[in-house]
C-alpha cells in the first residue's frame, strides 16, 4: 500500500473527493490535511480541544497552547473571539489578571514614566478602532516542501478582528519621548520556563511606534480579549505579522539603541529579499526581521475532503489580504492556471482587513480539477508560484487545490 | 539605555488553581461585558503527554518536557539527523536548556528514532 492509498484509508472510508495539492503530495499529511501521518502507527491527530473562553480549536501543542482555527470560521468577515487562533511561545503564560493591580509600564527614554491601569487607558486617551488581520509568521508552515521544523500550522493561524483601544503614539506622547530614541521595546506578562530562556520581547522602530496606527487594544470585536489572546491589552500592528502584536502587554521601554534579543536577532527572520525565498541547498546569507504581510489568498470552501458534484453549482469561497494597500482583485482558475476569472470581492472593511471573496462554479463533468487562487493588492503586488525558506515564514504562494468531482 | 527587566506587574500569575475571579464576581451586578470583572482567571486543561516509545525516552522526558509539551515533537514530520541535531542545539544555545553533551546525543537518537527519515531504519 502506498502513501496515497493509506491516506485514503485514513479519511472517511475512501470517499475523499478533494485533496489539497500541497498536503496531498507532502509526506506526512493526509489528503485532507487533518491527520499528519508519521509511519509505524504513530499518528499525531489534529484533534479538536476546548480551552477556556474558546470554542473547539485544532490542538498543535498544549504547553504552551498553540491552537489553530478551523477553516469554516473564515467564511465570515470577522473571526469570532472564541474561534481566534492562539499562539504563545513560553510555557509561563498568564492565566490570572487582576485589573486592580495590572499596570502598563511606560519607561526608558521618556520625560515622565507612566504606570497605566486599564481604566487609565480607557479614560485618559481617545479610543480608536481598526479592522485588522492578525496572522502568525508561520501560518501555513506545514505546506512548505521540503518540510521545515516548527509549529506545523495549516492555513488557520490567522484571524480578522475589529480592534478597539488607544494609539500607541498617544501613550508615548503622554510619557514624552526624549531625543535619541530609536525603538520601543515591548513585553507582556508571559514568563520563560527556565532562567536562561530568553524573555519574549519584541521591538518597533520609534517612527513606526508613533505612526498613529499602532494600537494598544483592549477590545476585540467589541468584547474584551480572551485571556489566551492577550487579556487585558495587546499591541496591534496593522499590516504586520502578529509576532509583534505582543499579548498581555505589560511594558513599553523607549530605547536609545536597537533591542538585542533572541526574538529579534535570531528568531522571526526571513531571507533578505522581497519574496522571503531561498534555496534549501544555498541558504540566503543575509536575513532581516519579518515585517509587513505580503499579498496572500486562500481557499476556505470547499474544504479539503469536501464532496463536489458534476453539474451542480458550488460557491467557491476564500479570503485575501495584504499588508496595508488593500486587496484589489482576486482571480480563480479551475483548470490548473490556464485560464483565470475574477472572483466577487466581499465587504471592504479597510485596508488592513482581509477581504472575503466568492465565485460560483459548476463543475461540467466528473473528473479531476486543479483550483487555483491568486490575489492582487492595491499597490499592484501579486503572488508567486513557488517559495521556500528554512523557517517556513511568510507563505504566500498561489494556492492550489486538487478537486475530484463525482 | 538598556532594556529594563521591570516585571512590575503584580499578576504574572501562574496560579492554575485560582478561581478567585469567580468568587469575587458573585454578589456583584453582572456587567454587560464579562471582562469588566476586575479579576480574570482561567484554568488550563491538561492533556496526556504524547510520547512515542524509543531509545532514551527517559532522557527526552527529563530534559525536554520540563519546558514544553511533547506535542512539539509529536506534530513534526520526519527530519534528518542533521536537522534534529540543529534543533537540540537550538534548545541549548538559544533557549537555555541545561543539557549535558552526552544527553543531547541521546535525545537526538530518540528524535531520529521516532521522527527520523524512514530510509535510515
Amino acid at each position: 500500500m502506498d502513501r496515497r492509498q493509506f491516506v485514503r484509508l485514513l479519511t472517511a472510508g475512501g470517499s475523499v473527493a478533494i485533496g489539497h495539492r500541497a498536503w496531498g503530495r507532502t509526506p506526512g499529511f493526509s489528503a485532507d490535511g487533518a491527520f499528519p501521518y508519521f509511519g509505524e502507527g504513530v499518528v499525531a491527530s489534529r484533534e479538536l480541544v476546548r480551552y477556556p473562553q474558546k470554542t473547539d480549536l485544532i490542538l498543535l501543542t498544549d504547553r504552551p497552547p498553540q491552537l489553530e482555527t478551523p477553516l469554516r470560521y473564515f467564511q465570515s468577515d470577522l473571526t469570532p473571539n472564541d474561534a481566534f487562533f492562539v499562539r504563545w511561545h513560553l510555557s509561563g503564560i498568564p492565566t490570572n489578571v487582576d485589573l486592580h493591580t495590572f499596570r502598563l509600564e511606560v519607561n526608558g527614554l521618556v520625560q515622565k514614566p507612566l504606570s497605566l491601569s486599564l481604566s487609565d487607558l480607557k479614560t485618559r486617551f481617545k479610543p480608536v478602532s481598526v479592522v485588522a488581520l492578525a496572522q502568525c509568521a508561520g501560518n501555513s508552515r506545514s505546506l512548505f516542501e521540503p518540510r521545515v521544523p516548527g509549529g506545523q500550522w495549516g492555513n488557520g493561524a490567522m484571524g480578522n478582528a475589529r480592534w478597539t483601544g488607544v494609539r500607541l503614539k498617544d501613550v508615548l506622547d503622554e510619557a514624552g519621548v526624549k531625543a535619541g530614541a530609536v525603538q520601543v521595546g515591548l513585553r507582556g506578562l508571559d514568563v520563560p520556563p527556565m532562567p536562561a530562556t530568553p524573555v519574549f520581547q519584541k521591538s518597533l522602530e520609534i517612527d513606526h511606534a508613533r505612526d498613529g496606527e499602532v494600537m494598544i487594544a483592549y477590545e476585540m470585536n467589541d468584547s474584551p480579549l480572551p485571556m489566551l489572546n492577550g487579556f487585558p491589552i495587546r499591541l496591534v500592528v496593522p499590516g504586520w505579522f502578529s509576532t509583534y502584536w505582543v499579548k498581555s502587554l505589560s511594558s513599553l521601554t523607549v530605547l536609545d539603541q536597537p533591542l538585542k534579543t533572541f526574538w529579534m536577532d535570531k528568531a522571526y527572520r526571513i531571507p533578505d529579499n522581497p519574496d522571503a525565498n531561498e534555496d534549501p541547498q544555498h541558504l540566503a546569507a543575509a536575513t532581516v526581521s519579518i515585517s509587513l504581510m505580503p499579498v496572500h489568498s486562500i481557499f476556505v470552501s470547499p474544504e479539503p475532503g469536501e464532496q463536489l458534484r458534476a453539474g451542480e453549482s458550488f460557491t467557491l469561497k476564500g479570503v485575501a489580504n495584504d499588508g496595508g494597500s488593500g486587496v484589489r482583485r482576486v482571480e480563480l482558475s479551475t483548470d490548473g492556471g490556464q485560464t483565470w476569472s475574477d472572483a466577487t470581492l466581499g465587504t471592504d472593511l479597510g485596508k488592513y482587513s482581509w477581504r472575503t471573496w466568492q465565485a460560483e462554479w459548476t463543475p461540467p463533468a466528473k473528473g479531476s480539477y486543479r483550483l487555483m487562487v491568486r490575489a492582487t493588492a492595491g499597490d499592484g503586488q501579486t503572488q508567486r508560484s513557488s517559495q521556500w525558506n528554512r523557517s517556513g515564514y511568510q507563505r504566500d504562494v498561489i494556492e492550489d487545490m486538487d478537486v475530484v468531482v463525482a | 539605555m538598556r532594556w529594563r527587566e521591570s516585571c512590575t506587574c503584580a499578576v504574572v500569575a501562574v496560579s492554575m488553581l485560582s478561581l478567585a475571579g469567580h468568587g469575587q464576581q458573585s454578589g456583584q451586578p453582572k456587567t454587560k461585558q464579562e471582562a469588566s470583572a476586575p479579576v480574570q482567571s482561567i484554568v488550563l486543561p491538561q492533556y496526556a503527554p504524547n510520547v512515542p516509545a524509543g531509545p532514551h525516552v527517559d532522557t527526552y522526558r527529563k530534559d525536554c518536557l520540563i519546558c514544553h509539551s511533547a506535542r512539539y515533537v509529536a506534530m513534526q514530520p520526519r527530519f534528518s539527523q542533521t536537522v534534529w541535531e540543529k534543533e537540540v542545539k537550538k534548545m541549548v544555545d538559544a533557549y537555555g536548556a541545561q543539557i549535558p553533551d552526552a544527553e543531547q546525543k541521546e535525545i537526538v537518537e530518540y528524535l531520529v528514532a521516532v521522527r527520523g527519515p524512514l530510509e535510515s531504519k
